[in-house]
């Protein structure tokens, strides 16, 4: 029988989780040897198959209509869908500009803020733009596990994705359900 | 008091009749999650964390609010419950910013280890709440009204501890926000800064300036200890990490019930002065920094040289033991003149014997001559809490501020006779007395002995054991060596005045001042919360100074220092 697919992205994030995602050290072997992983970020297939992969992870919020893209294309992808980190599961931190207008943030971030000088706001056409509001992924598709945590620890993530390829419960229990 | 039997998760369990469904299972050692319950507050039901099945009920009850009955059947862990209790986590989290990543209360946050409590993975609900306002007007803690979850414990801390009513709620619905008087800004508004409502608040709305994100309850250290800033001798909590004072927090079990004011919460910890690191001798225009042994020396050839023209002052604010050693050494083994630096309430001839607890059970209290808006002002909060439990109030000080943001103005007299009346007609009169009467006032006053209970509030926080040590405030003339405990209070010109004539002025401070300046030895003392010992607080009590830091290298313990000088005479 063939290894079970898993395939991972980021939207709005930090990468944080994908570093706790590396941080299972050694034991990323024993997984590897019993999934394959078919694409991420850290890899250089970045898209999932189009014939679908058994697990879907997802990192970061749902901040621009690239992110909303991709969220989709991985919810189509994937069997069961993992909401990675606290941005995926609650919005977190990229979702503190909703108590601003887009055009505030905007131009915090590239034009007043302290190190910039003569900044502008991006504007190619290749980059995605920002949505009214930043928002859990769970928001935009369904997701089926959702594991918080910034970023959750590498032994949370590792008893999820073992739980969800022994056919268990993958909800976070005891210490690895973390908020920060 | 009548018992009545009931019936918790099947078991029966006996609770004292009147207690509410809370009360008995905490009794029975059962534990209903809660949130805007705290123990030294009123119930009020807010946050629905406590629901329960009651048998024979229509629909679930809090527990904190629900009083038991004979025979009553309570399921406190039930699918239902629980589901339901997850729903009020879901509907807080997803009202407001309960982001925990960024959050300064994350890992002592109510709210958090009720959500891990019920495993909360997520919530269902899109976070769709707009700009929500920080408030930052006051000096020593701010509000971030994103992080409230409108449990009221703040808005109860300040109307049934503090009875200052400052705080209240505005507005209906995902709209409500707490609010400080008519809708001003919290540094503009009533508030007294006292703290009361940070320590209470469950979240990370209310956040202390000087101790945000300086340590979890996991990282502190707390130690036990009493307020030494004025005569109540509130016990606190001194809340400390890597050799830092992070915050000071009142003990609810303590004498003044947790309550703690502006000068002992945040004003003990921000006093600008620079500090005197180590002993100091006066070289020509100059001091400089020398040892221990050479500054003790100097001190002692000086006090051996002309005992009789000694004067020794001593701040009635230090502790029993300093006051003990100090008067030792000076009275019975240099033979020198020793007075306290502060004025004494003695000198109004009235009792002194009462505590705190006196507030509590009057039915009238005169206040005369006492400021209680700028100082002890946790016995002025307990003056307003018992007013407000119908005790009927008089303010008499025409010399001070009047009083008037104290008491409603109904309440301010003009002629002392008119409270002595009304304490002479009440059951459990009490007068809360201070330096601001004249001694012709204070002589009125004495009627009221023996039928009312007296409250001397002293400018001193340890005025009661230097009187009992016989000290007595004043200046001796014609003394040529000056010897000035000071420890950490203010060097005022009046006090640097004592020093001014004499040829030779040992200081004995924590910091620099007027007297430091024009000294001959500097002597270092460590502060407040680096002090061991007892002081005789409002009552008599006996308060429990521990020391949460050690003093610097090179400062040493007020006593040690007298004890060292002592053998060198």
């Amino acid at each position: 029988m063939a290894k079970p697919k898993i395939a991972t992205d980021w939207l709005g994030g930090c990468a944080g989780c994908h570093m706790s995602l590396l941080d299972i050290d050694e034991r990323i072997v024993a997984l590897l040897e019993l999934v394959e992983l078919t694409s991420s970020p850290v890899t250089d297939l970045k898209h999932p198959p189009e014939e679908g992969v058994a697990v879907g992870v997802l990192e970061g919020a749902i901040n621009n209509t690239v992110n909303l893209r991709v969220a989709r294309q991985m919810r189509q992808r994937c069997k069961t869908l993992v909401a990675l980190g606290d941005c995926a599961v609650f919005g977190g931190v990229p979702a503190m500009r909703n108590a601003f207008t887009t055009k505030e943030a905007l131009e915090r971030a590239y034009i007043t803020s302290e190190s910039t000088v003569d900044g502008k706001v991006p504007q190619d056409p290749e980059l995605g733009r920002l949505t009214k509001r930043c928002c859990s992924v769970g928001e935009m598709v369904p997701v089926d596990v959702n594991l918080p945590g910034c970023p959750p620890s590498a032994d949370a993530i590792f008893n999820t994705l073992s739980a969800l390829l022994e056919g268990r419960a993958a909800n976070p229990t005891g210490d690895d359900l973390k908020y920060d | 008091m009548a018992k009545v039997s009931i019936k918790l998760n099947g078991q029966r369990v006996e609770a004292q009749a009147g207690s509410t469904v809370l009360q008995a299972a905490k009794a029975a050692g059962v534990d209903i999650p809660t949130l805007c319950h705290h123990p030294a507050l009123k119930d009020i039901g807010a946050c629905r964390m406590c629901v329960v099945e009651v048998t024979g009920q229509r629909e679930v009850q809090p527990a904190c609010t629900f009083p038991i009955s004979e025979g009553m059947e309570v399921t406190t862990e039930t699918p239902k419950v629980n589901a339901l209790r997850k729903f009020v986590l879901e509907m807080l989290f997803s009202e407001r910013n309960h982001y925990c990543m960024f959050c300064e209360m994350s890992g002592d946050c109510e709210l958090q280890s009720m959500a891990y409590r019920f495993g909360l993975d997520h919530w269902t609900y899109p976070s769709t709440y707009g700009p929500m306002p920080v408030d930052a007007s006051r000096k020593h803690f701010m509000m971030d009204h994103a992080r409230c979850i409108l449990c009221r414990r703040c808005i109860r801390a300040c109307e049934d501890l503090v009875a200052n009513h400052t705080l209240g709620l505005k507005a209906r619905g995902a709209k409500t926000f707490v609010c400080a008087d008519m809708d001003v800004p919290f540094g503009d508004s009533t508030c007294v800064s006292c703290g009361t409502c940070l320590q209470v608040c469950p979240t990370g709305a209310l956040v202390d300036r000087r101790s945000a994100f300086g340590g979890r309850e996991k990282d502190v250290a707390l130690t036990s200890t009493a307020c030494t800033f004025c005569s109540v001798g509130c016990e606190a909590e001194v809340v400390t990490r890597a050799h830092r004072v992070l915050r000071v927090e009142g003990d609810w079990e303590g004498a003044n019930s947790g309550l703690l004011c502006v000068a002992g919460r945040f004003e003990s910890l921000e006093d600008g002065r620079p500090r005197v690191s180590s002993p100091m001798v006066r070289r020509g225009a100059n001091l400089v920094p020398t040892t221990w042994d050479e500054a003790l020396d100097q001190v002692a050839t000086k006090l051996k040289a002309a005992p009789e023209s000694v004067s020794a002052y001593v701040t009635a604010n230090a502790l029993n033991e300093t006051l003990d050693s100090f008067t030792e050494l000076f009275q019975e083994q240099v033979g020198a003149s020793v007075s306290q630096l502060e004025p004494s309430t003695k000198r109004l001839g009235l009792p002194s014997e009462q505590g705190l607890g006196v507030i509590d059970r009057a039915d009238a209290i005169l206040v005369a001559g006492v400021d209680l808006d700028s100082n002890h002002r946790v016995v002025g909060y307990a003056i307003k809490r018992a007013r407000e439990e119908g005790a009927e109030l008089r303010v008499y000080c025409p010399s001070l501020n009047g009083c008037k943001p104290f008491g409603p103005k109904k309440s301010v007299i003009r002629d002392l006779k008119a409270g002595i009346e009304l304490c002479q007609g009440a059951q459990q009169p009490v007068v809360v007395y201070g330096l601001g009467l004249t001694p012709d006032e204070a002589s009125q006053l004495a009627v009221l002995r023996g039928k009312a209970s007296f409250v001397a509030l002293a400018p001193a926080a340890n005025e009661a054991h230097a009187a009992s040590m016989g000290l007595a405030s004043g200046s001796t003339n014609h003394a040529r060596v000056a010897y000035l405990l000071l420890s950490d209070q203010p060097q005022d010109p009046l006090t640097a005045s004592l020093a001014g004539e004499c040829e030779f002025v040992v200081a004995h401070a924590a910091y620099e001042g007027h007297v430091t300046e024009k000294a001959d030895v500097v002597l270092p003392a460590p502060l407040w919360y680096e002090r061991e010992g007892t002081f005789t607080a409002l009552g008599g009590r006996l308060a429990q100074v521990r020391p949460a830091l050690s003093p610097p290298p090179g400062i040493l313990p007020e006593p040690e220092v007298l004890s060292r000088l002592a053998d060198r005479l």
